[in-house]
């Protein structure tokens, strides 16, 4: 069973409080054996001003005896970091600037250190396993936000781009399950050759939103993904959101 | 009204002039150009000249863009390192030969161009809505052509860049949902009853106008389409013309005589995109 996570924005307290949770799930004829974060593992909200960023990634590269190593997409904060370091695919990051001032801009910068930087270079867009697609945003980049209003059609090209049939993703922020469950038309082609008819047909896929595990302060939410079952469950666990004695 | 919808014209003249004719003997109201305009061809500043005299409303193509803002050296451009090669040389020579004029207008081109009418909102780009260097195969899922067609907004969205036509409807389409979303933040799924929900999708079409210009559908003619916006009827055009003289100018002016080649056989050669999906990074 594999423990998926998102949007954990420098709540270290957030974090802990998952992964004292994620055992519990494991059960006799089951353990939860992966644990894969999709990105945002850093942050720049109004209370924690990205002051844990450097623990929180130091935290997860080096995990305690008896846990799980996390397997980490690139997110939009991760994507906004490096392009301060020249590092992402547009240089600056205009819409922090425009949100948070550009204090936030050199305190975002000044709150990774070099090695944070070069960990967040190695992070991939997306991961691949079995039939399923696990993204921040999508396979088309960390900006994609698929929520329960995006359009059927534009889960069908998301899931196909990748010929996946599951799409966990958490940049949205919330928690759900996008089932499409038919789809059917048809497809007429003429070419030059000549005309050719077919059905057009679908079934049974569906897409994930994982939820949020550091926005909401005092709440962490993640999911668990059985593949062997195909079964899809979501857990809250509450944390202590006080401030550090 | 019938429309007369051109792609990938590439310096050829002779193809340019002979789809010009053909479209008027057709009785073409309006005439729509996809882009791509240079590269490849001997004659990129005549065709960009009268593409400018007849003022034909045209989009920017992948090449075009590439001549205005340099060089996209990304791979994905390029389905294999020999057509890169080839395209650099051809991108080297057109850069070399192009006047100043013409490279204006070419950056000035729009991404995307869009007309309503009785047969619905006809949108024009090269590639994609989404990039003038995404392949619409003819034979990718019908899903994802789908969403490309919703996703610019059209009832028939016209395309170039593969070189080769066809036209595509999708019809009758219905897909059914089942959301189950956590009401509230302090909630997760399943704490709300699942939404149970059907949309119907009325006609959308598709439809790639190939290429006057460097035809790759196997022999040597032009291609272009007519497309009549009150009936909706789709007429894919092919049209023989002196390639002969088009590869002789070809070699008299110093390209490469593989473009000559392959302009006479009617090939891809080694330019066919490998993936459907794939969309260049850029």
């Amino acid at each position: 069973m594999w423990a998926i996570a998102s949007g954990i924005e420098g709540n270290l307290r957030a974090y802990e409080a998952v992964l004292a949770d994620v055992p519990r799930r494991s059960r006799v004829v089951v353990t939860v054996d992966r644990l894969f974060v999709l990105g945002d593992v850093i942050g720049w909200g109004a209370r924690s001003q990205g002051a844990m960023n450097d623990r929180l990634i130091e935290r997860l590269v080096t995990p305690r005896p008896g846990e799980l190593l996390p397997e980490v997409c690139l997110g939009l904060w991760e994507e906004r970091c490096l392009s301060l370091y020249a590092l992402g695919p547009e240089a600056g990051a205009a819409d922090l600037v425009e949100r948070w001032g550009a204090a936030a801009v050199e305190g975002l910068w000044r709150s990774v250190s070099r090695s944070a930087v070069e960990w967040m270079r190695s992070l991939d867009l997306a991961v691949v396993e079995l039939d399923c697609l696990l993204a921040h945003g999508s396979a088309v980049g960390v900006e994609d936000c698929l929520t329960p209003q995006t359009p059927p059609w534009l889960w069908l090209d998301r899931l196909g781009r990748v010929q996946a049939r599951r799409l966990f993703c958490g940049r949205s922020g919330l928690a759900f399950r996008y089932d499409l469950v038919e789809g059917r038309g048809d497809d007429r082609l003429r070419t030059l050759e000549g005309t050719r008819s077919r059905p057009m047909m679908l079934q049974g896929l569906w897409g994930v939103g994982v939820g949020t595990v550091g926005r909401i302060p005092g709440l962490a939410t993640y999911c668990c993904y059985d593949p062997g079952r195909d079964r899809v469950t979501w857990h809250q666990v509450a944390y202590d959101d006080g401030p550090e004695s | 009204m019938k429309r007369a919808i051109l792609s990938c014209i590439h310096g050829n003249l002779e193809a340019f002039d002979a789809v010009l004719l053909d479209l008027e003997r057709q009785g073409a109201e309006a005439i729509h150009c996809l882009g791509d305009l240079v590269g490849y061809g001997p004659y990129p500043n005549e065709v960009v000249e009268r593409v400018r005299s007849l003022a034909i409303p045209t989009v920017q193509g992948c090449w075009d863009e590439d001549i205005v803002e340099g060089l996209n050296a990304c791979e994905c451009s390029y389905p294999s390192l020999l057509a890169e090669r080839r395209g650099r040389l051809a991108h080297r020579w057109t850069d070399g030969v192009l006047t100043a004029d013409n490279r204006a207008f070419l950056a000035q081109l729009p991404e995307s161009l869009a007309v309503e009418t009785a047969a619905g909102r006809l949108v024009f780009v090269h590639g994609s809505p989404s990039s003038a260097h995404e392949y619409l195969l003819a034979e990718m899922d019908a899903f994802m052509a789908l969403e490309r067609v919703l996703g610019a907004g059209a009832d028939v969205l016209f395309c170039g860049h593969t070189h080769i036509p066809y036209a595509r409807s999708l019809d009758g389409i219905q897909l059914r949902t089942v959301i189950a979303e956590a009401p509230d933040p302090q909630s997760i799924p399943g704490d709300a009853p699942p939404v149970d929900h059907t949309v119907t999708v009325p006609v959308r079409h598709l439809i790639n106008a190939g290429s006057v210009g460097e035809p790759r559908h196997g022999r040597p003619h032009a291609t272009y389409v007519l497309f009549d916006d009150e009936s909706g009827a789709v007429e894919l055009r092919e049209v023989p013309y002196a390639v002969d003289k088009t590869c002789a100018a070809i070699l008299e002016r110093g390209l490469p005589m593989i473009f000559a080649w392959r302009l006479a056989k009617g090939l891809d050669y080694a330019e066919r995109a490998e993936d459907a999906s794939h969309v260049c990074a850029r």
